[in-house]
Protein backbone atom coordinates (compact mmCIF):
# COMPACT_ATOMS: atom_id res chain seq x y z
CA UNK A 1 0.00 0.00 0.00
CA UNK A 2 3.02 2.02 1.15
CA UNK A 3 4.68 1.27 -2.03
CA UNK A 4 1.61 2.11 -4.31
CA UNK A 5 1.31 5.60 -2.60
CA UNK A 6 4.96 6.51 -3.06
CA UNK A 7 5.04 5.34 -6.73
CA UNK A 8 1.62 7.70 -7.30
CA UNK A 9 3.71 10.40 -5.48
CA UNK A 10 6.32 10.32 -7.87
CA UNK A 11 4.52 10.19 -10.69
CA UNK A 12 2.47 13.30 -9.59
CA UNK A 13 5.46 14.85 -9.09
CA UNK A 14 7.44 14.49 -12.18
CA UNK A 15 4.50 15.23 -14.00
CA UNK A 16 3.75 18.87 -11.95
CA UNK A 17 7.64 19.57 -12.74
CA UNK A 18 7.03 18.81 -16.22
CA UNK A 19 4.37 21.47 -16.07
CA UNK A 20 5.83 23.84 -14.29
CA UNK A 21 8.22 26.47 -16.42
CA UNK A 22 10.91 26.97 -14.32
CA UNK A 23 11.77 30.02 -15.84
CA UNK A 24 8.95 32.02 -15.95
CA UNK A 25 8.52 30.86 -12.02
CA UNK A 26 12.23 32.29 -11.16
CA UNK A 27 10.83 35.38 -13.00
CA UNK A 28 8.45 35.95 -10.72
CA UNK A 29 10.84 35.70 -7.74
CA UNK A 30 12.45 38.61 -6.66
CA UNK A 31 15.64 37.70 -5.78
CA UNK A 32 16.55 40.94 -3.87
CA UNK A 33 14.28 40.04 -1.32
CA UNK A 34 14.90 36.87 -0.85
CA UNK A 35 17.73 37.21 0.04
CA UNK A 36 17.18 40.16 2.38
CA UNK A 37 15.64 37.41 4.54
CA UNK A 38 18.21 35.48 4.76
CA UNK A 39 20.78 35.72 7.60
CA UNK A 40 23.80 35.43 5.99
CA UNK A 41 25.83 35.14 9.14
CA UNK A 42 23.67 32.30 10.56
CA UNK A 43 24.54 30.74 7.34
CA UNK A 44 27.94 30.93 7.53
CA UNK A 45 28.23 30.40 11.08
CA UNK A 46 27.24 26.82 10.35
CA UNK A 47 29.38 26.28 7.58
CA UNK A 48 33.12 24.62 8.07
CA UNK A 49 35.30 26.65 6.43
CA UNK A 50 38.07 24.35 6.81
CA UNK A 51 36.40 21.52 5.37
CA UNK A 52 35.03 23.47 2.90
CA UNK A 53 38.78 24.64 2.11
CA UNK A 54 40.46 21.06 2.27
CA UNK A 55 38.26 19.85 -0.22
CA UNK A 56 39.67 23.24 -2.63
CA UNK A 57 42.22 21.81 -4.51
CA UNK A 58 44.19 25.12 -4.87
CA UNK A 59 47.26 24.15 -6.52
CA UNK A 60 44.93 23.37 -9.50
CA UNK A 61 43.62 26.40 -9.39
CA UNK A 62 47.02 28.34 -9.00
CA UNK A 63 48.24 26.59 -11.71
CA UNK A 64 45.58 28.04 -13.81
CA UNK A 65 46.33 31.40 -13.31
CA UNK A 66 48.47 32.89 -15.52
CA UNK A 67 50.78 35.59 -12.66
CA UNK A 68 51.81 37.20 -15.70
CA UNK A 69 48.79 38.49 -17.21
CA UNK A 70 47.54 39.26 -13.53
CA UNK A 71 50.96 41.40 -12.99
CA UNK A 72 50.90 43.25 -16.50
CA UNK A 73 47.60 44.54 -15.36
CA UNK A 74 48.88 45.93 -12.57
CA UNK A 75 49.99 49.49 -12.24
CA UNK A 76 52.92 48.93 -9.71
CA UNK A 77 53.82 52.45 -9.23
CA UNK A 78 50.43 53.43 -8.36
CA UNK A 79 50.02 50.87 -5.97
CA UNK A 80 53.08 51.71 -4.70
CA UNK A 81 51.69 55.59 -4.10
CA UNK A 82 49.53 53.77 -1.70
CA UNK A 83 52.37 52.30 0.30
CA UNK A 84 52.89 54.36 3.68
CA UNK A 85 56.91 53.61 3.51
CA UNK A 86 57.85 55.28 6.70
CA UNK A 87 54.99 53.30 8.72
CA UNK A 88 55.54 50.00 6.72
CA UNK A 89 59.55 50.39 8.06
CA UNK A 90 58.42 51.69 11.60
CA UNK A 91 57.11 48.26 12.01
CA UNK A 92 60.84 46.84 10.70
CA UNK A 93 63.22 45.56 13.42
CA UNK A 94 66.21 46.48 11.37
CA UNK A 95 68.71 45.53 13.66
CA UNK A 96 66.98 42.39 13.87
CA UNK A 97 67.33 42.06 10.02
CA UNK A 98 70.77 43.54 10.06
CA UNK A 99 72.14 40.69 12.53
CA UNK A 100 70.48 38.13 9.86
CA UNK A 101 72.92 39.68 7.33
CA UNK A 102 76.25 37.87 6.63
CA UNK A 103 78.11 41.06 6.16
CA UNK A 104 81.39 39.62 5.53
CA UNK A 105 79.81 36.95 2.51
CA UNK A 106 78.69 40.34 1.27
CA UNK A 107 82.08 42.03 1.38
CA UNK A 108 83.41 39.53 -0.32
CA UNK A 109 81.59 39.90 -3.52
CA UNK A 110 82.24 43.32 -3.55
CA UNK A 111 85.44 43.93 -5.64
CA UNK A 112 86.50 47.06 -3.39
CA UNK A 113 89.23 47.76 -6.00
CA UNK A 114 86.99 48.29 -9.19
CA UNK A 115 84.44 50.51 -6.89
CA UNK A 116 87.45 52.96 -5.82
CA UNK A 117 88.58 53.54 -9.00
CA UNK A 118 85.35 54.76 -10.10
CA UNK A 119 85.21 57.13 -7.63
CA UNK A 120 86.24 60.80 -8.39
CA UNK A 121 88.69 61.47 -4.99
CA UNK A 122 88.83 64.93 -6.07
CA UNK A 123 85.21 65.64 -6.76
CA UNK A 124 84.52 64.01 -3.30
CA UNK A 125 87.40 65.96 -1.58
CA UNK A 126 85.93 69.19 -2.84
CA UNK A 127 82.98 68.31 -1.20
CA UNK A 128 85.26 68.08 1.97
CA UNK A 129 85.31 71.43 4.38
CA UNK A 130 89.18 70.24 5.51
CA UNK A 131 89.60 73.53 7.54
CA UNK A 132 86.55 72.52 9.57
CA UNK A 133 88.09 69.14 9.99
CA UNK A 134 91.35 70.82 10.58
CA UNK A 135 89.27 72.49 13.62
CA UNK A 136 88.46 68.97 15.75
CA UNK A 137 91.92 68.22 15.31
CA UNK A 138 93.64 68.85 18.71
CA UNK A 139 97.04 69.62 17.55
CA UNK A 140 98.32 71.09 20.50
CA UNK A 141 97.52 67.91 22.38
CA UNK A 142 99.50 66.42 19.29
CA UNK A 143 102.36 68.16 19.64
CA UNK A 144 102.56 67.40 23.09
CA UNK A 145 102.72 63.91 22.70
CA UNK A 146 105.38 64.50 20.01
CA UNK A 147 109.51 64.20 21.59
CA UNK A 148 110.69 67.17 20.21
CA UNK A 149 114.16 66.76 21.69
CA UNK A 150 114.37 63.87 20.29
CA UNK A 151 113.25 65.23 16.83
CA UNK A 152 115.77 67.84 16.47
CA UNK A 153 118.73 65.89 18.02
CA UNK A 154 118.36 62.62 15.55
CA UNK A 155 116.77 64.17 12.42
CA UNK A 156 117.56 66.50 9.88
CA UNK A 157 115.11 69.11 11.31
CA UNK A 158 117.78 69.62 13.62
CA UNK A 159 120.08 70.74 10.80
CA UNK A 160 117.81 72.43 9.20
CA UNK A 161 116.76 74.64 12.78
CA UNK A 162 120.53 75.10 13.08
CA UNK A 163 121.24 76.20 9.11
CA UNK A 164 118.42 78.96 9.66
CA UNK A 165 118.42 80.63 12.93
CA UNK A 166 121.73 79.24 14.79
CA UNK A 167 124.24 81.62 15.27
CA UNK A 168 127.46 81.73 17.89
CA UNK A 169 125.66 84.94 18.97
CA UNK A 170 122.47 83.43 19.10
CA UNK A 171 123.71 80.50 21.19
CA UNK A 172 125.30 82.46 23.53
CA UNK A 173 122.32 84.69 24.34
CA UNK A 174 120.47 81.36 24.59
CA UNK A 175 122.68 80.21 26.80
CA UNK A 176 122.54 83.28 28.95
CA UNK A 177 119.18 83.47 29.13
CA UNK A 178 118.31 80.37 30.15
CA UNK A 179 121.44 80.07 33.23
CA UNK A 180 119.78 83.86 33.99
CA UNK A 181 116.50 82.51 33.65
CA UNK A 182 118.21 79.12 36.36
CA UNK A 183 118.90 81.77 38.83
CA UNK A 184 115.65 83.53 38.95
CA UNK A 185 114.30 80.49 39.55
CA UNK A 186 116.42 79.19 42.30
CA UNK A 187 115.56 82.67 43.87
CA UNK A 188 111.97 82.21 43.67
CA UNK A 189 112.12 78.72 44.71
CA UNK A 190 114.47 79.66 47.79
CA UNK A 191 111.93 82.66 48.42
CA UNK A 192 109.32 80.13 48.91
CA UNK A 193 110.84 78.33 51.14
CA UNK A 194 111.28 80.86 53.43
CA UNK A 195 107.94 81.79 53.08
CA UNK A 196 106.54 78.44 53.44
CA UNK A 197 104.51 78.26 50.43
CA UNK A 198 104.65 75.96 47.67
CA UNK A 199 106.91 77.07 44.25
CA UNK A 200 104.87 76.09 41.27
CA UNK A 201 106.78 77.96 38.27
CA UNK A 202 106.95 81.24 37.41
CA UNK A 203 104.16 83.22 37.35
CA UNK A 204 102.09 84.54 34.12
CA UNK A 205 101.55 85.44 31.96
CA UNK A 206 99.17 88.77 31.60
CA UNK A 207 95.54 88.36 30.90
CA UNK A 208 96.02 90.05 27.87
CA UNK A 209 99.06 88.26 26.46
CA UNK A 210 97.28 84.42 27.02
CA UNK A 211 95.60 84.71 23.56
CA UNK A 212 98.66 85.28 21.78
CA UNK A 213 101.48 83.79 23.30
CA UNK A 214 101.07 79.47 23.93
CA UNK A 215 103.07 78.92 26.88
CA UNK B 1 120.26 61.79 8.86
CA UNK B 2 122.10 63.61 11.64
CA UNK B 3 121.78 61.04 14.04
CA UNK B 4 124.20 60.96 16.75
CA UNK B 5 124.37 58.04 17.99
CA UNK B 6 126.68 56.92 21.17
CA UNK B 7 126.36 60.48 22.41
CA UNK B 8 124.61 60.71 25.79
CA UNK B 9 121.68 62.71 25.79
CA UNK B 10 121.03 64.88 29.07
CA UNK B 11 118.29 63.23 31.41
CA UNK B 12 116.33 65.93 31.43
CA UNK B 13 116.55 69.26 30.20
CA UNK B 14 116.79 72.01 32.63
CA UNK B 15 113.61 73.06 34.46
CA UNK B 16 113.51 76.72 32.71
CA UNK B 17 113.80 74.91 28.92
CA UNK B 18 111.11 72.23 29.69
CA UNK B 19 108.06 75.15 28.67
CA UNK B 20 108.52 78.24 27.04
CA UNK B 21 108.23 80.89 29.58
CA UNK B 22 107.49 83.38 27.10
CA UNK B 23 104.96 85.49 28.39
CA UNK B 24 105.99 84.74 32.19
CA UNK B 25 106.48 87.17 34.73
CA UNK B 26 110.66 87.79 34.68
CA UNK B 27 112.62 87.31 37.78
CA UNK B 28 114.84 88.91 40.27
CA UNK B 29 118.13 88.30 38.57
CA UNK B 30 116.96 88.42 35.00
CA UNK B 31 116.28 91.91 35.74
CA UNK B 32 119.28 93.09 37.91
CA UNK B 33 120.92 91.77 34.95
CA UNK B 34 119.24 93.13 32.24
CA UNK B 35 119.46 96.85 34.29
CA UNK B 36 123.67 96.30 34.98
CA UNK B 37 124.07 95.85 31.07
CA UNK B 38 121.66 99.07 30.33
CA UNK B 39 123.82 100.99 33.44
CA UNK B 40 126.70 99.90 31.36
CA UNK B 41 125.54 100.60 28.08
CA UNK B 42 124.38 103.53 28.80
CA UNK B 43 127.51 104.92 30.66
CA UNK B 44 129.88 103.80 27.79
CA UNK B 45 127.59 105.60 25.59
CA UNK B 46 127.86 108.68 28.07
CA UNK B 47 131.60 108.36 28.06
CA UNK B 48 132.21 108.48 24.65
CA UNK B 49 130.18 111.01 24.15
CA UNK B 50 131.57 113.21 26.92
CA UNK B 51 135.20 112.25 25.44
CA UNK B 52 134.14 113.64 22.03
CA UNK B 53 132.69 116.61 23.52
CA UNK B 54 136.03 117.46 25.45
CA UNK B 55 138.18 116.35 22.31
CA UNK B 56 136.23 119.14 20.34
CA UNK B 57 136.05 121.38 22.74
CA UNK B 58 139.96 121.41 23.31
CA UNK B 59 140.55 122.03 19.87
CA UNK B 60 137.64 124.69 19.74
CA UNK B 61 138.97 126.86 22.23
CA UNK B 62 142.66 125.53 22.10
CA UNK B 63 142.45 124.88 25.78
CA UNK B 64 142.73 121.80 27.87
CA UNK B 65 138.86 120.33 28.52
CA UNK B 66 138.37 118.48 30.86
CA UNK B 67 134.57 117.85 31.78
CA UNK B 68 134.33 114.85 34.40
CA UNK B 69 131.70 113.17 36.94
CA UNK B 70 133.18 116.06 39.66
CA UNK B 71 131.42 118.62 37.42
CA UNK B 72 127.40 118.92 38.25
CA UNK B 73 127.36 119.68 34.70
CA UNK B 74 128.13 116.35 33.56
CA UNK B 75 126.17 114.45 36.56
CA UNK B 76 123.27 116.24 35.29
CA UNK B 77 123.73 115.35 31.56
CA UNK B 78 124.24 111.98 32.73
CA UNK B 79 120.76 111.87 34.62
CA UNK B 80 118.48 113.44 31.74
CA UNK B 81 120.54 110.85 29.16
CA UNK B 82 119.64 107.58 31.79
CA UNK B 83 116.03 109.35 31.79
CA UNK B 84 115.91 109.80 27.73
CA UNK B 85 117.35 106.47 27.27
CA UNK B 86 114.67 104.39 29.54
CA UNK B 87 112.09 106.42 28.71
CA UNK B 88 112.64 106.30 24.84
CA UNK B 89 113.33 102.32 24.90
CA UNK B 90 110.45 101.57 27.15
CA UNK B 91 108.17 103.90 24.99
CA UNK B 92 109.10 102.14 22.29
CA UNK B 93 109.20 98.83 22.61
CA UNK B 94 109.55 97.90 26.02
CA UNK B 95 112.67 96.85 25.66
CA UNK B 96 116.16 98.15 26.59
CA UNK B 97 119.65 96.58 25.88
CA UNK B 98 119.78 95.09 28.68
CA UNK B 99 116.00 93.62 28.05
CA UNK B 100 117.05 92.54 24.63
CA UNK B 101 120.35 90.83 25.94
CA UNK B 102 117.99 88.79 28.41
CA UNK B 103 114.99 88.32 26.73
CA UNK B 104 112.81 90.82 29.00
CA UNK B 105 110.25 93.01 27.82
CA UNK B 106 107.96 95.92 29.73
CA UNK B 107 104.25 95.75 28.66
CA UNK B 108 101.36 97.35 30.33
CA UNK B 109 99.92 95.10 33.47
CA UNK B 110 97.06 94.10 31.03
CA UNK B 111 99.57 92.62 28.46
CA UNK B 112 98.87 95.32 26.05
CA UNK B 113 102.38 97.71 24.89
CA UNK B 114 103.83 100.30 27.05
CA UNK B 115 102.54 104.11 25.67
CA UNK B 116 105.06 106.34 25.76
CA UNK B 117 103.61 108.73 28.28
CA UNK B 118 103.40 105.24 30.64
CA UNK B 119 107.14 104.88 30.02
CA UNK B 120 108.31 108.20 31.20
CA UNK B 121 106.27 107.83 34.17
CA UNK B 122 107.46 104.19 34.90
CA UNK B 123 111.17 105.52 34.04
CA UNK B 124 110.42 108.79 36.98
CA UNK B 125 108.76 106.19 39.07
CA UNK B 126 112.11 104.42 38.96
CA UNK B 127 114.62 105.84 41.04
CA UNK B 128 111.71 105.78 44.20
CA UNK B 129 112.65 101.92 44.10
CA UNK B 130 116.08 102.74 44.85
CA UNK B 131 115.42 105.63 47.44
CA UNK B 132 113.45 103.85 49.74
CA UNK B 133 117.02 101.27 50.67
CA UNK B 134 116.13 99.63 47.39
CA UNK B 135 112.88 97.78 49.39
CA UNK B 136 111.22 98.85 46.22
CA UNK B 137 112.18 95.94 44.48
CA UNK B 138 111.20 93.49 47.27
CA UNK B 139 107.84 93.29 45.07
CA UNK B 140 109.87 91.13 42.71
CA UNK B 141 110.61 89.08 45.28
CA UNK B 142 107.16 88.72 47.03
CA UNK B 143 104.56 90.00 45.04
CA UNK B 144 102.12 87.71 42.94
CA UNK B 145 103.33 89.13 39.62
CA UNK B 146 106.64 90.30 40.71
CA UNK B 147 106.14 94.19 40.10
CA UNK B 148 108.52 96.63 41.80
CA UNK B 149 107.09 99.81 43.13
CA UNK B 150 107.82 101.72 39.76
CA UNK B 151 105.86 98.76 38.31
CA UNK B 152 103.08 99.32 40.53
CA UNK B 153 102.94 103.02 40.35
CA UNK B 154 103.38 103.25 36.51
CA UNK B 155 101.11 99.92 36.49
CA UNK B 156 103.53 97.77 34.18
CA UNK B 157 104.74 94.31 34.44
CA UNK B 158 108.40 92.68 32.87
CA UNK B 159 107.88 89.34 30.96
CA UNK B 160 110.16 87.04 29.35
CA UNK B 161 109.79 87.67 25.43
CA UNK B 162 112.31 84.91 24.00
CA UNK B 163 111.20 81.25 24.19
CA UNK B 164 113.01 79.04 26.59
CA UNK B 165 111.84 76.07 24.59
CA UNK B 166 112.94 77.00 21.27
CA UNK B 167 116.43 78.19 22.58
CA UNK B 168 116.50 74.43 23.83
CA UNK B 169 116.01 72.70 20.97
CA UNK B 170 118.03 75.35 18.77
CA UNK B 171 120.85 74.27 21.60
CA UNK B 172 119.89 70.80 20.64
CA UNK B 173 120.37 71.46 16.55
CA UNK B 174 124.14 72.76 16.87
CA UNK B 175 126.48 71.45 15.28
CA UNK B 176 128.60 69.21 16.77
CA UNK B 177 132.22 68.27 15.34
CA UNK B 178 134.50 65.01 16.55
CA UNK B 179 137.94 63.84 15.98
CA UNK B 180 138.10 61.86 12.91
CA UNK B 181 138.33 57.95 14.08
CA UNK B 182 142.36 56.95 14.90
CA UNK B 183 143.08 54.22 11.83
CA UNK B 184 143.50 51.20 13.02
CA UNK B 185 146.93 49.76 14.35
CA UNK B 186 148.98 47.69 11.76
CA UNK B 187 149.38 44.20 13.72
CA UNK B 188 152.99 44.54 15.56
CA UNK B 189 154.77 41.14 16.64
CA UNK B 190 153.93 38.62 19.43
CA UNK B 191 154.48 39.91 22.79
Amino acid sequence: MEAMAQTIAERVISLVLDAVDVNAVLDEVDLNTLLDRVDLNTVLDRVDLNALLDRVDIETIVNKVDIEDVLDRVDVNRLLARVDVNQLLSTVDVNRLVGKVDVPAIVDQVNVNQMVQQVDVNEVMSKVDVNAVVDRVDINGIVEHLDLEAIVEETDLGAVIAKSSSGIASGVVDAVRSRTVGVDESIARFVARLRRRPYTGPPGPPAGLVATVGS
Amino acid sequence: MTARAGEARPAHPPAAARESLQGHYAGFASRFAAFAVDVVVLSAIFLLVLAAINFVASIATGKTVDLNRNDIWVVVGYVVWAFIYFAHFWGLNGKTAGGALFGLQVLREDGGDVSGRRAIGRTLAFPLSFLILCLGFLGILLGDRRRALHDVIAGTVVIYSWDARAARLRYLSRPRYSAPAAPAAPPGPPS
